[in-house]
C-alpha cells in the first residue's frame, strides 16, 4: 500500500498508509499527520487518490505546500516526491514495498523505529529553535529571558532584603541551609519551597501551608508577576526583575 | 542522615533490550542512572560506560586530588559536586571517543542523572531527559531540567505544557553524552531534610505515569524497592513503551532528642541499607 512517511532530518517519524480516505496534514491533533510547527496551518493540506492518481492539495495555508520544492496548490505525487510543510518534509512511497529512500549517505535502519530517541547537534538545534523562535506567535521570552526572578522581603526578618531564584528548588525557613533564611524563634525549618520547572516557578507547602494574594494555596501553585506570598510571618513579593 | 534506598530497572512491554543502566553505591550514597540510544546493543554500551565511568570516578574520593576535575572551574559548588560533574564529563568523553573509534557504535549517546548525598547535602549532576525528582512536604518537585527540544520550546515559551506532551518530537534531545565532543553538565545543590525522598528515573516512567500517581507511589510504599517496583508495573500497566528505571531514596532521621530511646526499638527495622546493586 502507498504511504506516506513524516521525516524529521534522516529518521522516519511517522508512518501512515494512504487508504480510501484523504490523509489530513496541519497543526490540529485532529490530521493524520499532525505536524506541531507554528509555520504549519492548522489544516495545512491533504493527500489522497483521485482517479488512480495520487494526488496533494493546499488547503489555502498561510506558509504554503511545497513538492520537490515547487510551491503547488495541487499536484500529483510520484514516488519519491517530497513534500515539504513547514520545516517538515514528507516522503511519498507509491509503490508500496519499496524501501523509502533517505538521502543522507547513512546507512538505512533496519526499520524504521518510532519513538527513537535522537540527539541534534548545535547548529541542528540553533536552527530548529530559531525557526521555532521566529515563528512564535508568543515571543515575549526573548525580553523574559534577561529578567531575573526575584524575591523581595515585604515584611519580616530574613538574612537578605532580596533574592534573585536561581536554583531549580528554592527553600524558605530557618534552616541553615535555607535560601532565603527566616529569622526568629519558633520558625519552622523549612516553611515553603519554590520549584523551578520548565514553564514558571510554582510555589508549594513545607512544614506550613503559604498564602499567595492572601489565599491559602491548595497545592503547587505557578507564580505571576507582582504575587505576593505570605509564610510564617514573612512576606514576599516575587517579581521579574529586569 | 539515615538513608534507605532501593531501586529497579524493567525492559517495559515493547522494546526487546534494556538500554537503561543504574548503579546504587551505598557506601558513598551515590546514586546514578542512565537511559541509552543508538541501533543494535550500542544503546546499551553506552548507558553501561556513563554509569559505571561516573562511579568509578566518584569512587576516587572528592580528597584524591591525583583525579583531575574537568571542565569549567564552578565556584560555589562543594567538592562533591564537582567531582560528580567532572565525572559526567568525563563519561562524555569516552561514549563520545568510543564511537569515533568504532563506526559501527556512531550516534550512540546516553543520558545521565546523577545524585550524592554528602551529610545533608545533594549533589546533582544531569545531561538528558532523565529525572530527578524530590518529594517533600507531600509535593513532587522536578531538580532536573529536561535537556529535549520540547522541554527547551516551553522553556522559551514556544510551546505550552500540554502541547509538549502530544509532541511527536519529544524523544529530540539537545543535549546527551556521546553526542559531541564537549557538553554542557547541568550541576545543582540542595539542602535535604528528615522525611524527603528523592527519587531518580528514566523518560519510560514520565511518559507513562503522572506526577500525581509518582508522588502517591512514594508516599504509600516506604519500602524503596518496592515503590520501585509499583510505578515500574504502573508504567507497563500504562502501555510500558520504553525501558524504565526507577531509583527510590528514603532520608530519615537518626534519632535523638530526651526521649528517642522509647523509640529506638521500634526504628531498627528500618536501619538497613541495601548493599550496592546494579542493574540492566
Amino acid at each position: 500500500m502507498a504511504k506516506l512517511s513524516l521525516m524529521f532530518e534522516s529518521k522516519v517519524v511517522k508512518e501512515v498508509p494512504i487508504g480510501g480516505k484523504p490523509i489530513g496534514i496541519g497543526r490540529s491533533p485532529d490530521n493524520d499527520i499532525p505536524v506541531d510547527n507554528l509555520a504549519v496551518s492548522n489544516h495545512h493540506a491533504r493527500v489522497f487518490f483521485e482517479a488512480g492518481r495520487l494526488v496533494v492539495e493546499d488547503l489555502d495555508s498561510l506558509n504554503g505546500t511545497f513538492v520537490n520544492d515547487l510551491r503547488v496548490e495541487r499536484a500529483t505525487l510520484h514516488d519519491g516526491d517530497a513534500i515539504h510543510i513547514g520545516k517538515h518534509r514528507i516522503i511519498v512511497d507509491a509503490t508500496g514495498d519499496a524501501p523509502v529512500p533517505v538521502e543522507t549517505g547513512r546507512k538505512k535502519a533496519a526499520a524504521p523505529r518510532i519513538n527513537e530517541t535522537m540527539v541534534l547537534d548545535t547548529k541542528e538545534r540553533r536552527n530548529m529553535l530559531q525557526q521555532a523562535a521566529a515563528m512564535g506567535e508568543r515571543t515575549q521570552f526573548a525580553s523574559g529571558r534577561m529578567k531575573v526572578p526575584t524575591l523581595v522581603v515585604l515584611r519580616g526578618k530574613t538574612d537578605q532584603t532580596e533574592y534573585a531564584l536561581t536554583n531549580k528548588l528554592t527553600v524558605i525557613g530557618k534552616s541553615a541551609m535555607a535560601t532565603v533564611r527566616i529569622k526568629g524563634w519558633f520558625k519552622p525549618e523549612m516553611a515553603a519551597q519554590i520549584n523551578q520547572r520548565d514553564d514558571g516557578f510554582y510555589i508549594g507547602p513545607g512544614d506550613k501551608v503559604p498564602s499567595v494574594n492572601g489565599a491559602p494555596i491548595h497545592g503547587p501553585l505557578r507564580l505571576k508577576d507582582g504575587d505576593v506570598i505570605e509564610v510564617s510571618g514573612v512576606r514576599l513579593n516575587f517579581i521579574f526583575r529586569e | 542522615m539515615q538513608i534507605v534506598s532501593g531501586g529497579v530497572s524493567d525492559v517495559g512491554r515493547v522494546r526487546t533490550n534494556n538500554e537503561d543502566c543504574f548503579r546504587i553505591v551505598a557506601p558513598l550514597q551515590l546514586f546514578v542512572l542512565s537511559d541509552g540510544m543508538g541501533g543494535e546493543a550500542h544503546g546499551e554500551i553506552a548507558s553501561e560506560v556513563a554509569v559505571e565511568t561516573v562511579v568509578k570516578h566518584c569512587l576516587g574520593g572528592p580528597d584524591n586530588h591525583a583525579i583531575p576535575l574537568l571542565g569549567e572551574p564552578r565556584p560555589g559548588l562543594s567538592s562533591h559536586t564537582k567531582r560528580l560533574a567532572s565525572a559526567v564529563l568525563l563519561a562524555n568523553k569516552k561514549i563520545f571517543e568510543s564511537a569515533e573509534a568504532n563506526p559501527e557504535q556512531r550516534g550512540m549517546g546516553a543520558t545521565l542523572t546523577a545524585a550524592w548525598i554528602h551529610g545533608s547535602k545533594l549533589s546533582l549532576a544531569h545531561v538528558g531527559d532523565s529525572r530527578a525528582y524530590l518529594l517533600r512536604g507531600g509535593v513532587l518537585q522536578q531538580l532536573t531540567s529536561d535537556h529535549s527540544l520540547v522541554a527547551e520550546q516551553v522553556r522559551r515559551g514556544i510551546l505550552t505544557l500540554a502541547e509538549a506532551e502530544e509532541s511527536q518530537m519529544q524523544s529530540v534531545l539537545i543535549r546527551a553524552l556521546g553526542a559531541q565532543q564537549e557538553v554542557e553538565v547541568d550541576a545543582e545543590e540542595h539542602v535535604l531534610f528528615t522525611r524527603d525522598i528523592l527519587m531518580l528515573c528514566s523518560d519510560g516512567l514520565t511518559r507513562m505515569v503522572t506526577e500525581p500517581e509518582i508522588a502517591g507511589t512514594l508516599q504509600a510504599e516506604s519500602d524503596p524497592d518496592r515503590a520501585a517496583e509499583k510505578l515500574i508495573a504502573l508504567a507497563n500497566e500504562y502501555g510500558g513503551a520504553d525501558n524504565v528505571t526507577v531509583i527510590v531514596v528514603r532520608l530519615g532521621s537518626v534519632p535523638k532528642g530526651w526521649f528517642s530511646w522509647l523509640r529506638r526499638g521500634a526504628r531498627t527495622k528500618n536501619a538497613g541499607n541495601n548493599g550496592s546493586s546494579g542493574g540492566k
